[in-house]
């Protein structure tokens, strides 16, 4: 009996021990590690509108993110698109407001919301300012995903629309940027775990810059083919890694138009990685030309001062 | 008995050579299979379990007066998992770069069996000093092991080494997919048994022939 005491109170501290131990440096390095996926992100974000150290994103660059809810309402169910409103009067200082659409696509109602640009970041404080405005009984909010649109002074640069799809492994979350008229103009792999040598290819140049250049229509019939890539598309596709310079600006309009219409060539020894990207892109591009228009069609309509 | 200086560098040696944990002992086979595709997978695991080996082996040699015999095995494996988790954080945290191709890797070697060994046979029975150069020693072993399986994965199935085009064309992909593992580290264990039984033999021949 003493025995067992002894090893039930020694296992026992032990665990506290290092229980203790893990959940201090957790908390040290929990800053640190949300900064650094911020910092990931928002890099992929410039990335993707072609903006690196040497060439430096202008201040009037804007991004202003709206976000998706659904929100589910005794029995109906309806959208929630939370919008950065800029109000020309009061020194363009942004706010926020949801707006509630049915899912057939008609506007049902209008809130402003309580809450600053920096609260809006965090996933807990969005949520509460949402709950707050929704005083219904039995009201229930889902987060369903996100868009930003990128803005440089009046111009609309792009829509950064990130995304994941189910991989070999796990989820590939990746970000794409579409131009105003709804085609592909980048594609960033943010996070896999595909395997080295063979699915993670994914993240190489020649891949990603496949999609480049395919718009809304080309995306639902977009394939992927058991072909090897050509040499001289393969040149084109990696120009930035080896020629920059041979290339003039008329020769890639082109080349990307002559490659326009070829579907994507699979990855040698990772087909699965590869149908993976392609089917999360075109999901994701094409949910969200629908679902931007109709948002379009509503903000225009009620007048919503929008800050993109 | 550890006094002199030749036992420690025994002992360092043991863990390359005599007790190498892939090649001669056979432990830790699951990362040395699933991990070596390239050099610098190899590389990268090889020093994150070095760091481990060496945290452990500390703690477990300082404490291990106070460890009750019959709860050891659950205390080495709570130990090395607290020091995993405290590289993966840390790596999260601070070093997002390396984090980036070390990341799953790093939470496995909670399960490599060849610490727990080295724990429960080496630094539970010894000092400090002698259990740490121990651990390096094992570390060294697993990391050269993994950068040689490594090397030779990649040489083979890329054409490249360390990420650089050395041969300029791919020979075979089969060395890449998990299956090739297996033959690689077959391989290689064999060379490295023969390379011992040779060396063995001319060392025993020279001390018979003085």
């Amino acid at each position: 009996m003493k025995e067992i005491i002894k090893i039930t109170v020694g296992l026992t501290l032990t665990c506290l021990i290092a229980a203790a131990i893990m959940g201090g440096v957790f908390i040290v390095t929990a800053k640190a590690k949300k900064h650094n996926e911020y910092v990931n992100f928002q890099e992929n974000m410039l990335k993707l509108l072609g903006f690196d150290q040497n060439n430096p994103a202008p201040e009037s660059l804007q991004l202003c993110t709206v976000f998706r809810y659904l929100i589910y309402q005794a029995d109906k169910t309806s959208l929630g698109y939370m919008l950065p409103i800029q109000n020309k009067d009061t020194d363009d200082k942004i706010s926020y407001q949801l707006i509630l659409v049915s899912i057939q696509g008609t506007f049902v109602a209008k809130y402003d919301l309580d809450i600053s640009p920096t609260q809006a970041n965090d996933g807990k404080d969005r949520a509460k300012a949402i709950s707050a405005v929704l005083t219904e009984e039995n009201t229930k909010i889902a987060f369903a995903d996100q868009f930003i649109v990128a803005k440089n002074g009046d111009k609309r640069l792009a829509y950064l629309l990130p995304g994941k799809s189910p991989g070999f492994k796990t989820h590939i979350n990746f970000m794409m940027a579409l131009n105003a008229s709804y085609s592909i103009v980048g594609l960033q792999i943010l996070e896999h775990q595909e395997d080295p040598g063979l699915g993670a290819e994914i993240e190489q140049e020649y891949f990603k810059n496949q999609f480049t250049g395919k718009d809304v229509e080309r995306l639902k019939t977009l394939k992927v083919i058991k072909e090897p890539l050509p040499d001289e598309q393969l040149k084109f596709l990696e120009r930035h890694k080896w020629a920059s310079d041979e290339f003039t600006s008329d020769e890639i309009e082109a080349l990307q138009k002559k490659y326009q219409p070829k579907d994507i060539c699979a990855i040698t020894g990772a087909t699965i990685s590869t149908v993976a990207v392609v089917n999360g892109v075109k999901n994701v591009a094409t949910k969200f030309v629908y679902r931007v228009k109709v948002l379009e069609n509503i903000i225009s309509k009620q007048n919503i001062s929008v800050a993109f | 008995m550890l006094e002199d200086k030749k036992s420690y560098s025994n002992i360092f040696l043991n863990g390359i050579f005599n007790d190498n944990p892939i090649f001669r002992l056979a432990l830790s086979m699951c990362p040395a299979v699933g991990i070596s595709t390239n050099m610098m997978n190899g590389l990268l695991m090889g020093i994150a379990v070095l760091f481990v080996q060496f945290c452990s082996s500390l703690t477990i040699s300082l404490i291990k007066d106070f460890i009750h015999p019959r709860i050891r095995i659950p205390t080495y494996t709570l130990t090395i998992a607290t020091w995993v988790t405290v590289t993966d954080l840390v790596l999260a945290a601070f070093f997002p770069v390396a984090y980036k191709s070390l990341g799953i890797f790093v939470r496995l070697i909670v399960v490599f069996c060849f610490i727990t060994m080295r724990l429960d046979v080496f630094a539970r029975k010894n000092p400090v000093f002698p259990s740490l150069v121990d651990a390096v020693g094992m570390g060294m072993g697993f990391m050269l092991g993994m950068i040689a399986i490594g090397g030779v994965r990649e040489l083979m199935g890329m054409g490249t080494l360390l990420g650089y085009d050395v041969l300029g064309f791919r020979p075979l992909l089969f060395f890449v997919l998990p299956a090739s593992g297996f033959f690689v580290v077959g391989f290689m264990m064999a060379i490295f048994n023969y390379t011992e039984i040779v060396f063995n033999r001319r060392k025993r021949a020279r001390r018979t022939a003085s």
